[in-house]
């Protein structure tokens, strides 16, 4: 048996259908190519054209502010001193305590910021590589505290070469891929008509706490279909494994009860509700608790539906201003054209990093989470047309800024040379050397690198090698979990890894390892397996925390 | 039981973004084209048996790179330890073919001491109504390198495994020849299990034996 599937794998390439039947594991893995790649390969062609958005090391990152108004006063200086506060080394996960936020991030907030907008003034012309890098630091990445960032007027002051060098990038690849004739046939033939859109629970609750009563309007079966549907998976975002959605427990329904009680609170207590988001957030009340956790909404449920409103419109001016007048088409609502908007208005404003392919996966979650709140049942093959223009309209602006929050403290990992990746390849092969010293060598006896495949984990924050529904589940605690999506994340990956032990001391030379970990069997992967994967991640935070020197050397 | 190759060589596949370079791998070694491709995000690994001549086994070892410039940091790392490498472009994308030039700048700095055998190949050849890049000067620019020049299609299974099979018969003449040798410390070739020479010295003895009788 053993030697069949080795002579398989010598002869076939990947090894697939070792791990995952054929049947379920290609269409899950093929919806999820689909949203990934279908129009969203959004490459930067060769050399020539990116060249001009290349940038030397990027400044030292600046925390989302959610976090920094949570965690402002609190005043260690490393995230492992501030372990010693706590009673033994190890912590239970569920109500867990969040590490504060490194002060000197809130203090140089304020210089950096006088800082970038002198530099970006002076921009006139640059001559050098060095030149070019220095005058384009990102400045837009900065003013992202509250409410008043991101004004209209000191978005006019971006280099408009930047930009303009940027807009033509983006808008070359696009209209290359435009071109492009469908090479596949449409696989979306006979959909029926089982799309409901709903009113935004959020929204209800933003105007009034009335709930439970969602307005619900049966659509039309959808005129035209997306050329590719790219939605997968949305009617199990929340509920594992199974077809259907399982009854509430009694806990759950508690639960689901607290959420509702904090959002609809005056001022929401937004470390309570980091709280209960951290062991997952119910998919009922998830598109605003997101909103709430990436520091988007305000926690004054007063100022909310303002800013919402205002924050839509600044976006929308965005498009106006920068996408609208180099892109002549008609506006498209399709989910392609909407992805397109959001990148290429993420990537104007922030030249440091411009687009990267990965990044493109990041704005799928929000997407989606905002679109469940609308649509009722699968999403998969449904026609954003069927959804009326304010609701496409919330839902594009939202994810961009809530895709925005998240990727300022990821930065990083995007900009030139991807510091940030290479480090955390790093610091992962550094933990699981500690924590894991037979897996460690058993990738050193074989010449595993762990760039071979973490590179990807860190990239894509490991999107590429989970189910959506599991990667939103991932999110909820990200979001709830101080430097989330990149210290937090390190753990994650270290659980991840070591989660396959078994199969990776299984295999026994290169080519095995490296197959299993490019393919490894994720699909039937639901809440419970993220909740242990997130409980062990905690685990060796913790445990590295009240021992930073088996960590860091 | 290990599948029985004489060696194992290590290639790249490199080029612009979206020229099918995931496509083309994936239609050799899995035999059929996906129908949508994530781009690939830093380096793909895979592999296949091919066999050159009668009981001649090769394994080959395929690093799949990301076309995207901002990989470039991770991508070059992969060049020093290939033996060969496919260099892609789209025929339907004339912009992918003038970088060509660019990209073999690109490996030479970064491959050596060692070298790579690189093949030119023209991809996407089914489209060729929408055809930027002829025939004529590709194989002229390929020429000018001296490589081979050879046109794809991964969607129609057109020539993917005479891409495949033709570089690696070169860098195995190569290899007999004594022009590329195994070095320790370098992946691109690496030679077969010993169980083959055994079997053969085995047969070499007995048939000595038969001679004598």
């Amino acid at each position: 048996m053993a030697a069949a599937r080795r002579r398989e794998a010598e002869w076939g390439g990947r090894p697939q259908p070792r791990w995952r039947p054929q049947e379920v594991g290609a269409g899950d893995r093929r919806r999820r190519r689909q949203l990934e790649s279908s129009g969203l390969a959004w490459p930067s062609g060769g050399g020539v054209l990116g060249a001009p958005l290349r940038l030397p090391l990027p400044r030292p990152r600046l925390q989302p502010a959610l976090q920094a108004r949570a965690m402002a006063g609190d005043n260690s200086k490393q995230f492992w001193k501030r372990s010693a506060k706590l009673p033994g080394s190890i912590q239970p996960v569920y109500g867990a305590q969040h590490p504060p936020l490194d002060p000197r991030l809130t203090k140089n907030f304020i210089k950096e910021r006088s800082k970038v907008n002198a530099v970006s003034l002076k921009n006139k012309k640059a001559s050098s590589f060095h030149e070019f890098a220095r005058n384009t630091s990102d400045a837009w990445d900065i003013g992202d505290d509250e409410d008043e960032d991101f004004s209209t007027s000191s978005f006019q002051t971006l280099n408009s070469k930047v930009a303009l060098a940027t807009a033509a990038q983006v808008l070359e690849n696009h209209s290359k891929l435009r071109m492009k004739p469908e090479r596949s046939q449409s696989t979306a033939a006979d959909i029926t008509a089982n799309f409901k859109v709903i009113k935004s629970s959020s929204d209800a609750q933003l105007s009034r706490n009335s709930g439970d009563t969602c307005l619900r309007n049966p659509l039309h079966k959808q005129q035209s279909l997306p050329l590719r549907p790219i939605i997968p998976l949305v009617a199990r975002i929340s509920d594992q494994n199974a077809s259907g959605a399982p009854p509430m427990t009694v806990r759950e329904k508690t639960r689901l009860e607290k959420f509702r009680q904090l959002l609809s609170s005056h001022n929401t207590d937004l470390d309570e509700l980091r709280k209960c988001s951290w062991p997952g957030v119910p998919r009922e009340v998830r598109p605003v608790t997101w909103r709430l956790l990436s520091g988007y909404l305000p926690a004054n449920t007063e100022r909310r539906k303002m800013t919402l409103q205002r924050k839509r419109e600044e976006y929308f001016g965005f498009i106006e201003q920068y996408y609208d007048s180099r892109n002549e088409e008609h506006h498209q609502d399709t989910y392609r054209q909407i992805f397109e908007r959001i990148l290429f208005i993420w990537a104007i404003r922030h030249p440091a990093s411009g687009y990267v392919q990965g990044i493109n996966d990041l704005v799928t979650p929000f997407f989606v989470v905002f679109l469940s709140e609308y649509v009722e049942e699968d999403v998969e093959n449904f026609d954003v047309t069927n959804l009326s223009q304010d609701m496409l309209r919330s839902i594009e602006a939202d994810s961009f800024w809530c895709m925005s929050k998240l990727l300022d403290g990821i930065q990083d990992n995007y900009t030139f040379a991807q510091p940030g990746i290479q480090k955390k390849v790093q610091a992962l092969e550094e933990l699981v050397s500690r924590i894991d010293e037979q897996v460690h060598n058993h990738f050193r006896r074989y010449e595993v690198e762990y760039l071979q495949f973490a590179f990807r984990w860190m990239n894509n924050l490991l999107m590429r090698e989970l189910p959506l529904r599991c990667t939103i589940r991932l999110w909820d605690t990200y979001q709830s979990e101080p430097e989330g999506f990149s210290h937090f994340h390190l753990y994650v990956c270290a659980a991840f890894l070591i989660k396959w032990r078994k199969e990776i001391l299984d295999e026994e030379d290169f080519q095995g390892l490296l197959m299993l970990l490019q393919n490894l069997p994720t699909i039937h992967w639901g809440n419970e397996e993220i909740g242990l994967l997130l409980a062990e991640a905690y685990r060796l935070k913790y445990m590295f925390a009240d021992a930073p020197n088996h960590y860091r050397r | 039981m290990e599948a029985i190759w004489l060696y194992q060589f290590r290639l790249i596949v490199i080029g612009d973004s979206t020229v099918g370079k995931s496509c083309l791998i994936r239609r050799f070694t899995e035999g059929r084209f996906p129908q949508v491709s994530d781009p690939t995000v830093g380096v793909d690994f895979f592999s296949r048996l091919v066999e050159i001549e009668p009981g001649k086994r090769i394994k080959l070892q395929i690093w799949d790179t990301a076309g995207q410039e901002r990989f470039r940091s991770i991508t070059r790392a992969y060049y020093r330890n290939s033996v060969g490498g496919l260099l892609l472009f789209d025929i339907t994308n004339r912009r992918s073919f003038q970088n060509v030039h660019e990209w073999l700048e690109e490996t030479k700095v970064h491959v050596q001491p060692y070298q790579i055998v690189f093949v030119l190949v023209g991809h996407k050849c089914d489209l060729d109504t929408q055809r930027q890049v002829t025939r004529h000067e590709a194989e002229k620019v390929a020429a000018g390198y001296g490589m081979k020049y050879i046109e794809t299609s991964a969607r129609d299974a057109i020539n993917v495994e005479k891409a495949f099979t033709d570089l690696t018969r070169e860098i195995y003449e190569l290899v007999k020849r004594g022009e590329i040798t195994i070095q320790e410390g370098w992946e691109g070739v690496k030679s077969g299990f010993v169980p083959n020479v055994v079997h053969s010295s085995e047969e070499v003895v007995k048939s000595d034996r038969r001679c004598l009788c």
